[in-house]
Formats: C-alpha cells, sequence, structure tokens
C-alpha cells in the first residue's frame, strides 16, 4: 500500500505516494528524474548515491523515502548555485578528481559535507574521512588533491561551505 | 537489488512500537537508522511483512546524564557519539569508538540502538558496551527490564530480545576518572567491520582491569584471567600465552590465524591503556 | 604511417605533450552525465533474470505462478537467437554455445534460466522470487582439480574433458637448459579469482524505433560497433537494422569489453514483444555472473647460472576460465596471453610455455584491466626474486642484469614478440633510485618499534599496446582489431566535431583526441567535441580495450585533421590573398604576417559560401581517415614498479608505505592523463594483490557476492603513487604513442607479494597466492614457525 509523503528536494516542495519500499534513491531518480545520484552496490557501501538529508551526508540507497517524510533532502543537482560547491567542482576538475564521473557526485556531496567540518584536514584526515566513497578509476589521489585545493581556497576567501 | 513488498507503521511512541511488534507476531521488525536492515531488506535476507519506524519517537534520540551513568535512547546516532552532542561518561572512549564505524554518512543514521538489537559480533558498539558494563532498558507489552549488555548477546546476531521487545535505551555506568582505556581495531579497510577488536579499561590506582574481545564470532569475550594476569604484571611473553589459553577456552574454534590475531589485539588493546 | 614529426604550424599549448583540463568534466560534474541506468523510454518494462542459485544442474521445470504468467520469458521464447559462440581458431579448441538463457541445464551460479519483466524493478524481482526451478543437481566442478580428475563429469555434454584447449610454445632447447644450468628455481604460485567492478555496474535499454524501423539497443559497453555486429548475427537481423549506444560509461576495465547474454537476451524479448525493455544489473549480479578476472595457477622452474642470470624458462599456466568461452576473448586469452608474455622486459633465450585453459562451474573468465599479463608478471617478477635469493643477491641487480638492453630493440622475445623500443634496464635503475633501496635496506636491518616488519619488493613488465592486424590474426579470433576510424568534420561556425570509433569511459577521450587536433590544426581544445559511442553517428570502430584507442583513434584523427589542415590553409590563404605557403595555423585562425582569419570564416566559406572557395576547392570540410600502425605488431610500454610495505606479523596486514612507477608510455599526449590512469591501474592492482577475490566452495557457490564481503581499495587503501615519466617513442605510431590504459594494473601483484615476502623473509615465511590477506600471512608464518619447531 503506498503512502503519502511530502518533503523537501532541492528546494522544491514534494508530495507523492510511494510504496514503503522505495529506497530515497530510487524515489530521486526514477520518480523525481534526479539522475545525478547513482547507484553502485545498493547496499550502504559505495557511496555513489551520497546525498545530504537534514543539512548531512547520507547513503539514499539504504534511506526509505517512506522514512523521510518531511525531510530536506539536497542532491548534486540542488547545488548547482552553491558557491563552495562551485569552488569544489572547479577543483576536482583542475585536479583531474573524476575519469568515468560515476562516483563524483557522491565525492563532491561528501567533499563539501568534510570541508564543512573539517577545513583543515591533511592527506591522512581527507583520506579517512573520504573512505566510504569508492571510485575504481582514479586511485583516488586527483580526488584527494581536489578536495586539498578547494578546502584552501575556501578558507583563503573566507568562506566556509 | 529491490526489498519485498512490506508494510510501514510509523510509531508514534514506545508504547506504540511494542504494540505494532506484538501485532506483528514475529514477522514485524523495528527500523531504526535502517544502515544495516535496509541493507538486509535491499538483499531481500530479511523476511518481514511490516516495518515500525521509531525514528519520529522523539524521548528515543534523548540522553539523559545522571549522576553515576549516562542514558542514552536508543535513537542516539554514531555521529551524535562522535561529535560529542550527547554526554559523555566513558573517558572519551564511546567518541572515539563512534568514530570508527563505518563511514560518516552511516553514522548520521546508524543508532545505538540498532548496532545492539543486530548483535552483529563484529560491530563495534557490541564489544563496547560489553568492556563499559552497560545495561539495556527494554520495552515490552509487560513494560520495562533492563539487562546487562554482557547478558543480552546470545551469540552470533541473537539476543535476549524478545520478538515483541525493543530496546529503549543505553545506559553506561560513569566510569572512574582514573581508569584509562586502550582500543585496538583491526579491519581489512577503514569503515570495514572488525576482523578483532579489544577493550581494555585499567584503573591502577583501583588495582582494576577488564579486557573484552570483541569479533569473535559469538558474544564479545570478558579475558578476566588475562585481566588479572596483567594486573599481576606478568611478563608479555606470560600475557600473551594467558590470552590465548583464555581464548581457545572459550571453544570458538578459531583457526590459528585468527587466534594469533585475537591474542595480538587483546595484548594491545591492554597496553594502549596501560600507556595512557 | 610512421612516426613523424610535430606539423610545424601546430599550436603546441594545448596539443601533444601538454595538460589541458578535460572537456568532459563539466557534464559530470554537474550531474548531467547519461549513464544506461538514467535512460528511460515510454512504456519501458523493467528486466530482472532469473538466474540460476546452483551450480551445475539440468532444469527439470520452472514453475510460475499463475499470477505472474506472461511475465517470464525462457529460451524458447526467443529461440530465434542464437548462442554466442567464441571459438579459438587454436587446434583442438572445444567449443561452448553459450545461449542468451539457459536451454536445459545450468553452468554457474548465475547462469540466467528467463527473464522476468514487470513496471519496476522491484516488481520484477518480486516474480523471479516467486519461480520455482525444479533442478536433477550435477556434481559442481568447483575447482581446476576437480575440473580435470579423470572421471570429472562433463560441463559441455558433447566435449571429450573438460578442458577447453592446451597451447604451448617452445623456443630453443629446454631439456639441454635443464640438464646443463647451475641453479634451478621452481615456484608454485596463484592468484584468486576476483571481480572487475567498474563502479557502474553493466545495463542494457533496448527499444524498436517504429520511424527508423530500427531496434536500438543502449548498453554499457566499451565497444557499441562490434556489438552491433555480433547481435545482428545472433539475432538473424541486418546491422542496418540495429543501431547500438554506449551512452556514459561508468567504468570498463574490460568487463564491457565482451558480447554478454544478457545483451543478447534483452534485445531478443524487445524484439519479440515489441515492447521496450531495461535490464541494470545490480552489485550482486555483477560480483556473481559477469565476466571474472585472473585465477590463475603458475608452475615455473627457471634455470639460471651462478650470477642469476636465467638462461631458460619453462612455465605451466592454468587458468580457471568458467562455463563458457567469452566472446571475443574466448577462453583461451587469458592463459594464452600470460604464456605468451611470460619473458617480459627479460632476455630469456630458451621458453617453454604451457597454457591450459579450464572449463568449471564458475562465471566465465573475461577480460580485466592488464588481462594475462598481470599473471604473467606475478610469475616471472615473483621468481626472478626468488632466483636472485637462491644465489645470494639482490633482487634488483638480478632484475637489471636479465632484462632486454636498449641497443637490443627491436627485440625478439622467445615468445615471439617484436618489442619495438625503450630501456628496461633504465627504468628499473630509477625506480629503484626513486623508492632508495639503500635507505630501506637499511631501515630493515634496524628493530622497528612496532614490531612490523619491512620490506621491499620490485616488478617490471613489458606490455604489448595498440597492436593491430598481424596480432589479432595470430591469436585466432573471430574479430581481428586491426584499425580506428575518425571523421572530422568541421561545423560552419568553426568548430571541429570528431566523429571516432573508440568509447570514452573515463580515459580522457574527449580530451586527448581533441589535442591531437588542436596538434594538427591548431584549433583550441574547447572547440573540438568529440562524438563517440554510437553505432548511428559514428563511423565503424572498434572499441576502447587493449589500451588501443588514443594510438589507434589518435592515428585516425591525425591523420583527418592533418588533410583539413591543408585545406583549411588553402581556403584561409584564399580568404587572405596570401600565398598558401605563407600561411600558418595558430589559435583558431589562418595568419598571414599581421593578418588573420578565423577558422569560422574559413567554414563559412567551406559551408555556405562556396563563392569564396579558390578555384577548384571542394565545398565542405570533413575528412574521413582509418588508421592503422606502422607495424602491427605492437607498441611495448613497459615500467617498473617498487612498493614498501610494513607486514604486521601480529595481525597479518600488509600497509603499503611507499609506491613508486617509473613507466614509459612512448609520446604522452597529456600527462595529467596519463599520470592519473597509472595511479588508476595501480589502485585496482593493489585490489588484486591485497583485496579483491571470489573464492568459490565445494558447492559451486560463489563467496563474496556484496560488497560487504568484496572489498575494493577505498582512499585509505591506496597510497600517493609516484610517477616517474620516460618518453621512448615508438617507431611504428603517430607521433610515437604507447597504449598506457590497462599498465598501472599488470605490476602491483608481483610488487607487493615480493615485497611481503621480503618483509617475511626473517621469519621464514612465504605467500605464494593473491589476494595476500592477513589471513594468508599469518598462515605462512605459523607453517614457518611449524617447520621450524619440527625441524
Ligand atoms: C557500509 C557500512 C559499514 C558498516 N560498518 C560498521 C562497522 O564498522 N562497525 C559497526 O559496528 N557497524 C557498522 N555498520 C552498521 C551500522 O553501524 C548500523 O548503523 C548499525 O549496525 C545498525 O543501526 P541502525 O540504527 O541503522 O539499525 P537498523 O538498520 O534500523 O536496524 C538494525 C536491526 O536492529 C533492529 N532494531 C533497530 N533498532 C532497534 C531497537 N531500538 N530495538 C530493537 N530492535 C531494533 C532492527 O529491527 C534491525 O533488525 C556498517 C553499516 C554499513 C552500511
Ligand atoms: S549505492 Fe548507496 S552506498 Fe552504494
Ligand atoms: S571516476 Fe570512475 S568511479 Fe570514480
Amino acid at each position: 500500500m503506498k503512502v503519502t509523503i511530502s518533503l523537501t528536494v532541492n528546494g522544491a516542495q514534494i508530495r507523492r505516494d510511494v510504496e514503503p519500499r522505495t529506497s530515497l534513491a530510487d524515489f530521486l531518480r526514477e520518480e523525481l528524474r534526479l539522475t545525478a545520484t547513482h547507484l553502485g552496490c545498493e547496499h550502504g557501501v559505495c557511496g555513489a548515491c551520497t546525498v545530504m538529508v537534514d543539512g548531512a551526508p547520507a547513503r539514499a540507497c539504504i534511506a526509505l523515502a517512506v522514512s523521510l517524510d518531511g525531510a530536506e533532502i539536497r542532491t548534486v543537482e540542488g547545488f548547482a548555485e552553491d558557491a563552495a560547491m562551485g569552488v569544489i567542482k572547479e577543483a576536482f576538475h583542475q585536479e583531474h578528481g573524476l575519469q568515468c564521473g560515476f562516483c563524483t557526485p557522491g565525492m563532491l556531496i561528501s567533499a563539501r559535507d568534510l570541508i564543512a567540518r573539517h577545513p583543515e584536514a591533511d592527506d591522512v584526515g581527507i583520506r579517512r574521512a573520504m573512505s566510504g566513497n569508492l571510485c575504481r578509476c582514479t586511485g583516488y589521489q586527483g580526488i584527494v588533491r581536489s578536495i586539498k585545493s578547494a578546502a584552501r581556497q575556501l578558507s583563503s576567501q573566507g568562506k566556509q561551505p | 537489488m529491490k526489498p519485498a513488498p512490506f508494510s510501514y507503521h510509523r510509531a508514534t511512541s514506545v508504547d506504540d512500537a511494542v504494540a505494532a511488534l506484538t501485532q506483528g507476531a514475529g514477522m514485524a521488525r523495528i527500523l531504526a537508522g535502517g544502515q544495516s536492515l535496509v541493507p538486509m531488506l535491499n538483499l531481500r535476507l530479511a523476511p518481514l511483512d511490516t516495518v515500525i519506524d521509531i525514528s519520529r519517537v522523539d524521548s528515543l534520540r534523548q540522553a539523559h546524564d545522571d549522576a553515576d551513568s549516562v542514558r542514552y535512547g536508543a535513537l542516539v546516532t554514531h555521529a551524535a557519539f562522535e561529535d560529542r552532542r550527547v554526554p559523555d561518561g566513558s573517558n572519551g572512549l564511546m567518541p572515539f569508538v563512534a568514530g570508527q564505524i563505518a563511514y560518516r554518512a552511516v553514522r548520521n543514521r546508524g543508532t545505538i540502538g540498532g548496532s545492539l538489537a543486530l548483535a552483529d559480533p563484529a560491530a563495534d558498539w557490541l564489544t563496547t558496551l560489553v568492556a563499559l558494563e552497560g545495561k539495556l532498558l527494554i520495552a515490552g507489552p509487560e513494560g520495562r527490564r533492563a539487562v546487562a549488555a554482557a547478558d543480552f548477546v546470545i551469540g552470533s546476531y541473537l539476543t535476549d530480545l524478545a520478538e515483541n521487545e525493543m530496546i529503549e535505551a543505553v545506559v553506561v555506568p560513569r566510569r572512574s576518572a582514573t581508569e584509562r582505556w586502550g582500543h585496538y581495531k583491526v579491519a581489512r579497510k577503514t569503515g570495514e567491520y572488525a576482523e578483532s577488536m579489544a577493550i581494555a579499561l585499567v584503573d591502577k590506582a583501583r588495582n582494576y582491569a577488564r579486557l573484552v574481545v570483541g569479533a569473535t564470532d559469538g558474544a564479545p569475550l570478558v579475558l578476566e584471567q588475562a585481566a588479572q594476569a596483567f594486573l599481576d604484571g606478568r611478563t608479555d611473553d606470560a600475557l600473551r600465552v594467558v590470552i590465548r589459553d583464555e581464548l581457545l577456552a572459550a571453544g570458538r574454534e578459531f583457526s590459528a590465524a585468527r587466534l594469533t590475531m585475537h591474542t595480538t589485539v587483546a595484548m594491545r588493546g591492554l597496553k594502549g591503556a596501560a600507556a595512557k | 604511417m610512421s612516426a613523424a614529426s610535430a606539423p610545424i604550424d601546430g599550436d603546441n599549448r594545448q596539443g601533444i605533450g601538454s595538460s589541458p583540463r578535460r572537456n568532459e568534466d563539466r557534464r559530470f560534474l554537474d550531474g548531467k552525465g547519461e549513464y544506461v541506468a538514467d535512460i528511460r523510454v515510454p512504456g519501458m518494462s523493467e528486466a530482472v533474470f532469473l538466474r540460476s542459485p546452483i551450480a551445475h544442474g539440468r532444469i527439470r521445470s520452472v514453475e510460475v505462478p499463475p499470477e505472474h504468467q506472461g511475465k517470464v520469458f525462457f529460451a524458447a521464447d526467443i529461440a530465434f537467437a542464437k548462442p554466442i559462440v567464441a571459438a579459438s581458431a587454436a587446434p583442438n579448441f572445444q567449443r561452448s554455445d553459450y545461449p542468451p538463457l539457459a536451454v536445459d541445464k545450468v553452468r554457474f551460479v548465475g547462469d540466467i534460466v528467463a527473464i522476468c519483466i514487470a513496471p519496476t524493478r522491484a516488481e520484477a524481482e518480486d516474480i523471479a522470487q516467486a519461480c520455482v526451478i525444479d533442478f536433477e543437481e550435477l556434481p559442481p566442478i568447483w575447482d581446476i582439480d576437480v575440473a580435470l580428475a579423470p572421471d570429472a563429469p562433463l560441463i559441455h555434454d558433447h566435449w571429450t574433458n573438460n578442458l577447453y584447449v592446451e597451447t604451448r610454445i617452445e623456443t630453443g632447447d629446454i631439456e639441454a637448459a635443464r640438464k646443463s644450468a647451475p641453479v634451478t628455481v621452481r615456484k608454485s604460485l596463484r592468484m584468486g579469482r576476483h571481480a572487475g567492478v567498474s563502479l557502474e555496474c553493466r545495463g542494457v535499454v533496448a527499444h524498436y524505433d517504429r520511424r527508423l524501423d530500427e531496434l536500438v539497443i543502449y548498453s554499457s559497453t566499451q565497444f557499441p560497433h562490434v556489438i552491433r555486429s555480433i547481435l545482428a548475427e545472433c539475432l538473424g537481423v541486418s546491422e542496418g537494422k540495429l543501431r547500438v549506444i554506449a551512452p556514459d560509461v561508468g567504468g570498463g576495465f574490460g568487463i564491457k569489453n565482451n558480447f554478454n547474454p544478457e545483451e543478447l537476451a534483452i534485445a531478443a524479448l524487445s524484439l519479440k514483444l515489441g515492447q521496450p525493455l531495461r535490464w541494470i544489473e545490480d552489485r550482486r549480479e555483477h560480483l556473481i555472473a559477469s565476466p571474472h578476472a585472473r585465477e590463475h595457477r603458475y608452475e615455473l622452474t627457471a634455470y639460471a647460472d651462478q650470477s642469476g642470470r636465467v638462461l631458460a624458462l619453462d612455465a605451466v599456466v592454468v587458468v580457471d576460465a568458467g562455463a563458457y568461452s567469452v566472446w571475443p576473448w574466448t577462453a583461451s586469452m587469458e592463459a594464452g596471453m600470460s604464456a605468451g608474455i611470460m619473458t617480459g622486459p627479460y632476455d630469456i633465450p630458451i621458453y617453454r610455455g604451457v597454457a591450459r585453459t579450464v572449463c568449471t562451474n564458475k562465471s566465465p573468465m573475461g577480460p580485466y584491466r592488464g588481462v594475462g599479463r598481470s599473471g604473467a608478471c606475478f610469475a616471472i617478477e615473483t621468481l626472478i626474486d626468488e632466483v636472485a635469493r637462491s644465489v645470494g643477491r639482490d633482487p634488483i641487480d638480478v632484475r637489471i642484469e636479465n632484462m632486454v638492453r636498449p641497443e637490443s630493440m627491436p627485440y625478439r622475445s622467445a615468445t615471439h614478440k617484436l618489442y619495438d623500443s625503450g630501456d628496461y634496464p633504465e627504468c628499473a635503475r630509477r625506480t629503484a633510485e626513486a623508492i632508495d633501496v639503500a635507505a630501506i635496506r637499511k631501515r630493515q636491518t634496524e628493530v622497528s618499534p612496532d614490531g612490523r616488519l619491512i620490506g621491499l619488493g620490485m616488478a617490471s613488465y613489458t606490455e604489448q599496446t595498440a597492436h593491430g592486424t598481424a596480432e589479432w590474426v595470430a591469436r585466432g579470433l573471430p574479430v581481428v582489431f586491426g584499425y580506428e576510424p575518425a571523421l572530422a568534420r568541421f561545423t560552419p561556425d568553426g568548430k571541429l566535431v570528431l566523429f571516432v570509433g573508440i568509447q570514452n569511459h573515463g580515459q580522457g577521450l574527449e580530451t586527448t583526441l581533441a589535442q591531437v587536433a588542436n596538434q594538427e590544426l591548431a584549433i583550441p581544445v574547447a572547440d573540438v567535441i568529440v562524438r563517440h559511442g554510437d553505432s548511428s553517428v559514428s563511423p565503424y570502430g572498434m572499441g576502447t580495450f587493449a589500451s588501443r584507442s588514443m594510438t589507434m583513434a589518435g592515428g585516425a584523427v591525425s591523420a583527418a585533421c592533418a588533410q583539413l589542415a591543408e585545406k583549411i590553409r588553402r581556403i584561409g590563404a584564399h580568404l587572405l590573398q596570401a600565398p598558401r605557403d605563407e600561411v600558418h595555423l595558430a589559435d583558431g585562425r589562418v595568419h598571414f604576417g599581421t593578418q588573420s582569419v578565423a577558422f569560422k570564416d574559413v567554414c563559412q566559406a567551406a559551408f555556405l559560401h562556396p563563392e569564396r572557395l579558390p578555384e577548384g576547392e571542394d565545398p565542405a570540410l570533413e575528412v574521413n581517415a582509418v588508421y592503422q600502425p606502422g607495424r602491427s605488431t605492437g607498441a611495448f610500454s613497459y615500467a617498473t614498479h617498487a612498493c614498501v610495505v610494513a607486514v604486521d606479523p601480529g595481525t597479518g596486514h600488509t600497509e603499503i608505505l611507499d609506491y613508486v612507477v617509473c613507466h614509459d608510455c612512448g609520446t604522452m599526449v597529456n600527462p595529467m592523463i596519463v599520470e592519473a590512469q597509472v595511479v588508476g591501474g595501480v589502485a585496482q592492482g593493489l585490489g588484486t594483490a591485497l583485496y579483491e577475490e571470489i573464492p568459490y566452495d565445494e558447492n559451486g557457490q560463489p563467496l563474496a557476492s556484496t560488497f560487504l564481503d568484496y572489498m575494493i581499495p577505498g582512499a585509505t587503501e591506496v597510497p600517493d603513487v609516484r610517477v616517474l615519466h620516460m618518453e621512448t617513442p615508438s617507431p611504428h605510431t603517430r607521433f610515437g604513442i604507447k597504449g598506457m590504459g590497462e599498465g598501472g594494473a599488470i605490476a602491483p601483484p608481483a610488487a607487493v607479494l615480493n615485497a611481503v615476502n621480503d618483509a617475511l623473509r626473517s621469519l621464514n615465511a612465504a605467500v605464494t597466492e593473491t589476494p595476500v590477506t592477513p589471513e594468508r600471512i599469518l598462515d605462512a608464518i605459523a607453517s614457518s614457525a611449524g617447520q621450524r619447531v619440527s625441524a
């Protein structure tokens, strides 16, 4: 039996009937056609589906949409105008932080959260904090460089995500 | 990898959740953070027909600081411990452990109650709560009861929880200010479940030591002889033998490699506490 | 065409050798990449495969609950689809028919029994779960030894045994070497079976385009054109009625370089039902049923002199290739390639290699980054270490002394490969210097405070890349991947569109091919659009694999653009009223002294104003070129990797403390991308070395089917890799480019195993199997301790 939920997605008020078994990821991807949120495992390990739920990163593949009634969701699409995310994306571009791009949306969400919480993180800290986002292409080196560079730029501009 | 259909009940209170569990007659399960349950649902490994979502029961998110213990609602998340958004009576052990569980995105949603209820032998909270001599407050149709963490876990994924009971809170006694903790976890990768983990609590002032080894294919093992041998000031080699023998005596059929690993980890847990 | 110097008027700032940032990044960063799972077609149903839960059995019947009748489809429903047959031309190759849906027998856990369709994936899974398959179970052939046992049940009923094929290479007199060599070293090794694990799983969407009267297949594939050819053959329809599109592909690594039964089954059923279908592989399916990687066993004997110079090598490679031969590579590719490059960078004149490919009840073995070379390197490099130890020398010296000398290039190996160019010893020396061997050897003599043991391991390889017709013909495959096309077409407003037959899934080809265009035309990289991955858009090409795309498609783009450059100069000179040979191209303009015209003006003339063209000049600006390397025996890239590990004898854990790669891939088109490809490859190689494995139990059940039990390296498991570059241009290719996409993944298993064993030497213990898990290390330590006790 479907359940009605209302929630905010990227600033828009959404009201939909969902099957209880629908994950947030499938809700975003199939129902709202927001396909930046990728699925790499559907059991919480790879981080490709990472989105912001009420201001904190969460795995969209193992969150049930029905349980998120009233929540505020933000996906990579919802950060199009975000200044800090703009800096992070540019850093990923400059520092070659992506290859096939499949892990990238999840990486960006986690990176932004990391920079917000630990703007001064060093290489080891960045690697630890990003260890829940798997990338099969880059070997992470470019990603670590990108995050370091973005954090440096944001802090020198006095900007915090 | 999508779940089989189920119906959904959003619990309004603990009593409401317990009533729904009772009504579900074994085919209903609590959804807390969903970080273990939903993967199992996605993999179709958790047969159930009703999910009882307790995430809106606000009382379960609270933590209370009492004189000789701290009480955490079942829904306190790993991240809340990590960020010290809840009081700590463990000299920093609980925030430290929390920060080692999985990854931030999982810690933001995963809860202490869910972790304990699952009783994965390799999970971090289980070993930690046994080490800290914590208690679980359990709500059922007949009311509330308390059970020591050490008695709560019966084996791998097996607990003392009846099918219509749920964890309401976890109570952790305040540890003495002179106590030091040691923690050692080995996992194949960052954020993975432990292959072996040990927590040692040492209070030299009180001549007290406690050593617990987790990820042992069953309930965490409390190594009392080893703790005593440590207090007795036995040499490292002798201590290693005591640990090994005590692990063997637990009858868990460890392979030689596992036994070495657990022995090392237990030693390092003790050393870590002693070094502080 | 052979190597040529760069065009005189190339604007080199974005051309070959520079590192402009990637054209393709923007869409991915904005979340606008479009992968197959993002594609939706009106009226589409979701398809789920009902897969075999058992390893080996005959299907007696399948019970479909009444409410699901009509939603479950079997082999008989798509009987017109022919089985996939990947037969090698090797004599005595026993061929497997790989049907899109199992006909009467299942041959591995994950083999497809039926297709279930429903409006959503969840509902389709409900249907699959409700179906009950009645099997007559057959004994599972879960291991090489079980398969080769004399009375083993046959996986393919018409075969004579469970061996796809055995091939051999014999060069020189191995028996004589055996009798005369002063030093004999033997080694048995194993490489675990694992999966490819692109972060995006596979997927297929099929629908009928009524207007064009064609079946459209979106597939997450590395070679859409070739898929169209084989699909046409298996479906019995004309290629003119098929369009195959590879949209954005989230990593390939070889696993998406096969024609899979899933592609055929979805296409066939969609055609039959006239119904758009989508199948998106989930991670469990990927781990158990996508083509697997590795699972090699080696029996090696080296015959050497007292100094450690290897005189002869005797190698037996046995590969567990699983239940079916994958198209187009054939089951024997893995073992054959391993035996075929076994002597690696070494000058070993006498060689006997036996490659045995065994059929078992496991998911078929397919290509995975590095293919057989990863195993060959693992074998020869651990053997070289052993040879060095047995003559009491440091492996680094023995390694270098055994290498093919630069003055011997081109060099024909005992495995009949023609190494084109390079300085292998220098590469090894630079690596040794960068990792600072002396400092590590010193550190090893000191007691480490945490009790961990330090080890240093090195591994070198040479890798055939961008091989063309001759090599593929020699391998006897169903398709000969000899060339690559490019269609270069300007737009009337002066942008260049390159239509290519390769497929970009992370390699940066939308940028590096633009750099080649820049090299020829001095057009800004941002003005170049690369279109690929669509059989109806690009000229027919082979796709991206075998470290070939940059060399092959780069050569084609260069050839096409060089012709365009000529024409632009002619038109530009005419517009500028300048002599033809006094104009040059720079910054997207034709220059004559201080005057210039933009390409846009040239294009306007070419497309919209032919009256402005010089007399006799054809309108339009479009050239189609096809490229084959000057020699098709391959451009050989090579490298030496070195790593330093700390092994914890108490927990069996290995930490990589340092990792250095010195490599030579000829002329580098974009050093930033080259370096990142190396690093990414190393990360994957470390997965093979330390983490990734799908063991099978005695029932033929795969024991790793989720990311909880199958581990790929994360950010904390991959060290900062230090990459050093050498550049020896290949004499056979345009610009001297050599392929390099796979190389990074080749050496890590060998380097890591050598390093771990170096660390364990003080305990007299050694590991001989990947992945080098804590369990294996602890077991090795325990068994050597046991030997010490009993000795
Ligand atoms: C990628 C990944 C890595 C992980 N790594 C680790 C790790 O290293 N260490 C570790 O310890 N854990 C790890 N976890 C598990 C994580 O800590 C989970 O959050 C936790 O085990 C379950 O908590 P939850 O709140 O999400 O519970 P849920 O998933 O909601 O529930 C888990 C189980 O407990 C039951 N349950 C939940 N709450 C209650 C309650 N109050 N009373 C009774 N029953 C209840 C549910 O019915 C269910 O059976 C990992 C998880 C993931 C996805
Ligand atoms: S898809 Fe959600 S964590 Fe992998
Ligand atoms: S860029 Fe391909 S998975 Fe990260």
